[in-house]
């Protein structure tokens, strides 16, 4: 966590360029499209909240650019990649290098500490027992939460919980951190901080960050907000801070 | 793109995984090692019969047996039988021998004494005899003395000098011996002449159970049994000669086909057992969906994901099906199991080959059980297994 995002894109070419994407899910006879020819490009090192109604697309498009679904038509650039190309182990390879995850409900692994969920996405890189626990400290360090390494998350109360998500997500050191909807399930005093925490990693580390939200107050901290509506942005009510 | 995994690392998650869970991992161990307890059984008694009953090509023994009498109770014949056998042509040695049962039904600690011509019998000894402890002039010294095979002198605790009663026999133990018969090394060999003075009343001396008849080859045994019995058809005691295989596999039939039925039951408590702890891996596989979800978006690849469920399968199997061999291996050894019925012996015997085809067994079924859920939760969308709860 040096502070550069490793992609080496300046603000001038997106980082994330969608085109005509589409996300379409079959079930049965019927065909439903939570994605529908989505055009949108964002800048490396920017701050974006994505609102609209429930069903509107957002976690379909988050999902899409998380690298964990693919889309039906369209392409969805990243970093100059086309996504669409990789086979399934290099997009696994590329997830875990460029993407940091954090879930509405944490999504931490119950039978591990919280030590144990960060050092998680390590375990895929090669590195030495002794610098994974120099990144894990770190991250948990950066997290507010050195004093929890062995607690469960049943053990962790929700903001708690979140912060080792977030510390999961970082402690790779990604290019990009997508949330969806990070504080849904947060009293207002646990959602501030973790938007605190996940600001100062933007502001301070440079981190590109997607945030899915319902909340103003959250839309509010970003320097973008975009609306979707039945799979399509709704180009009124962007605004640009 | 090349990846390199934390191989101890991952190994450390398997095994958490498995230790923090307690309660299911136990359960599922147990299954495991329940049912390698059960198969290793089943394979001790189905070994035993196999050896006791099957033929083999080095086989030379005969036993001479009153006609239509299956139990040393009811066969009796007369010693002087002894001359006009040992006058046949292509017969070694032939033993006169008495024998007492504890108990004639089938039971898992009879004691079967042989009475046998002490000279004779140490002149021409059965196959493999080897005198562990004690002295063969201890036997030859007095008239209740017992040479007692090792499995039956574990069995009982038995040690030179001691004394022991079965049958309303009371002999003293003189030595103790190893012998590669099955029917040997059940029995105590006591002096004839003692064990017909101790028989039952009604009988009188000059009368034995049995002849075993050791043959000059093993191609002549049908020839020679059928030349026994044609010499004693007329007299009153008429004899019915087999190899001694074939004899204990007809005097214990009924425990052969008790195996036989036993070994079915254990095969389908077996099939059971492995069916409930296979199911039981896969339910806790299931219960991962998410897990194994969160952790591909993570970066983690199917491959890996089905190779942890695999692994940690692996470690069940061998933990459980260690612990279940281990656990029969013990009980084999500890009891020295020997089904008598008729005075014929089958053992138990614990074959490490057994044990070692029932962990790999149980290993197979463990990486299966771990493998096609762990495939199935590796290979199903990432988005659509997310949202399982
Ligand atoms: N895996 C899927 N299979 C079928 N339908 C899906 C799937 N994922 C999302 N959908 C549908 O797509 C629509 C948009 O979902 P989503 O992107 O989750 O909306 P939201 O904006 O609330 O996050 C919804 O109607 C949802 O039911
Ligand atoms: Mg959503």
């Amino acid at each position: 966590m040096n502070g550069t995002t490793s992609t080496g894109e300046d603000n001038a070419t997106p980082l994330i360029e969608c085109r005509d994407l589409t996300r379409e899910f079959r079930r049965g006879e019927q065909v439903i499209r939570p994605l529908d020819g989505l055009d949108l490009e964002l800048a490396a090192g920017s701050f974006v909240a994505l609102m609209g109604p429930s069903g509107s697309g957002k976690s379909t498009l988050l999902n899409l650019i998380a690298g964990i679904d693919r889309p039906t038509r369209g392409t969805l650039r990243i970093g100059g990649r086309d996504l669409g190309r990789l086979s399934g182990r290099d997009l696994a390879d590329w997830r875990s290098r460029q993407i940091g995850y954090i879930f509405q409900l944490y999504n931490l692994v119950p039978v591990l500490t919280a030590y144990e969920n960060v050092e998680l996405p390590l375990l895929l890189h090669g590195l030495s027992r002794g610098e994974r626990h120099r990144r894990v400290s770190e991250a948990l360090a950066r997290v507010g939460l050195v004093d929890r390494h062995r607690h469960f998350p049943r053990q962790l109360s929700g903001g708690q919980e979140q912060r080792v998500a977030i510390a999961r997500a970082i402690v790779t050191d990604p290019a990009i951190l997508l949330a969806d909807e990070p504080t849904g399930d947060l009293d207002h005093d646990s959602a501030a901080a973790v938007m605190d925490l996940l600001t100062s990693l933007h502001r301070e580390l440079g981190k590109t960050l997607v945030v899915v939200t319902h909340d103003p107050a959250v839309a509010e901290r970003a320097q973008r907000t975009l609306h979707l509506e039945k799979g399509r942005l709704v180009a009124a009510a962007e605004i640009t801070r | 793109m090349t990846r390199r995994v934390s191989v101890t690392g991952l190994l450390a998650l398997v095994l958490r995984r498995l230790s923090r869970r307690p309660l299911r991992t136990g359960l599922t161990l147990g299954g495991i090692a329940l049912a390698m307890f059960l198969y290793t059984m089943v394979d001790a008694m189905r070994a035993g019969v196999r050896e006791a009953t099957e033929a083999g090509p080095d086989d030379r023994t005969l036993v001479v047996y009153r006609e239509n009498r299956w139990c040393p109770f009811t066969s009796r014949l007369p010693q002087w039988y002894l001359d006009r056998i040992e006058g046949i042509d292509g017969v070694v040695s032939a033993t006169p021998m008495a024998i007492r049962v504890s108990n004639c039904r089938a039971s898992l600690d009879v004691v079967t004494f042989r009475g046998v011509p002490v000279e004779s019998f140490l002149a021409n000894p059965p196959t493999g005899f080897t005198l562990l402890a004690g002295e063969t002039t201890a036997f030859r010294g007095r008239g209740d003395a017992a040479l007692v095979g090792e499995p039956l002198a574990a069995r009982r605790g038995l040690r030179v000098g001691d004394r022991f009663e079965a049958a309303g026999i009371s002999v003293v133990v003189a030595g103790i011996f190893a012998s590669d018969e099955p029917q040997d090394r059940n029995a105590a060999y006591v002096p004839l002449a003692f064990l017909q003075e101790s028989a039952t009343r009604g009988s009188t001396g000059g009368e034995v159970t049995q002849f075993n008849v050791v043959v000059d080859s093993s191609d002549r045994l049908e020839a020679v049994a059928a030349e026994i019995d044609r010499l004693f058809e007329h007299e009153v005691h008429p004899t019915s000669t087999r190899p001694e295989r074939a004899f204990v596999a007809r005097a214990a039939r009924d425990i052969v086909a008790l195996v036989g039925f036993a070994s079915l039951l254990g095969w389908a408590a077996l099939g059971a057992v492995f069916g409930l702890v296979a199911n039981a891996m896969v339910l806790a596989m299931q219960d991962r969906v998410r897990d194994h979800a969160v952790m591909r978006t993570l970066g983690f690849t199917g491959g890996v994901l089905t190779l942890l469920a695999a692994a940690e399968g692996l470690l069940l199997g061998l933990v459980g099906g260690a612990l279940g061999a281990s656990a029969a291996w013990m009980v084999l050894t500890v009891g020295r199991f020997s089904l008598t019925v008729e005075g014929a012996n089958l053992e138990l015997a614990s074959d490490p080959a057994i044990a070692l085809t029932g962990i790999g067994i149980a290993i197979a079924v463990g990486v299966v059980a771990g493998l096609v859920p762990g495939l199935q939760s590796a290979r199903g969308e990432i988005v659509a297994n997310l949202r399982t709860t």
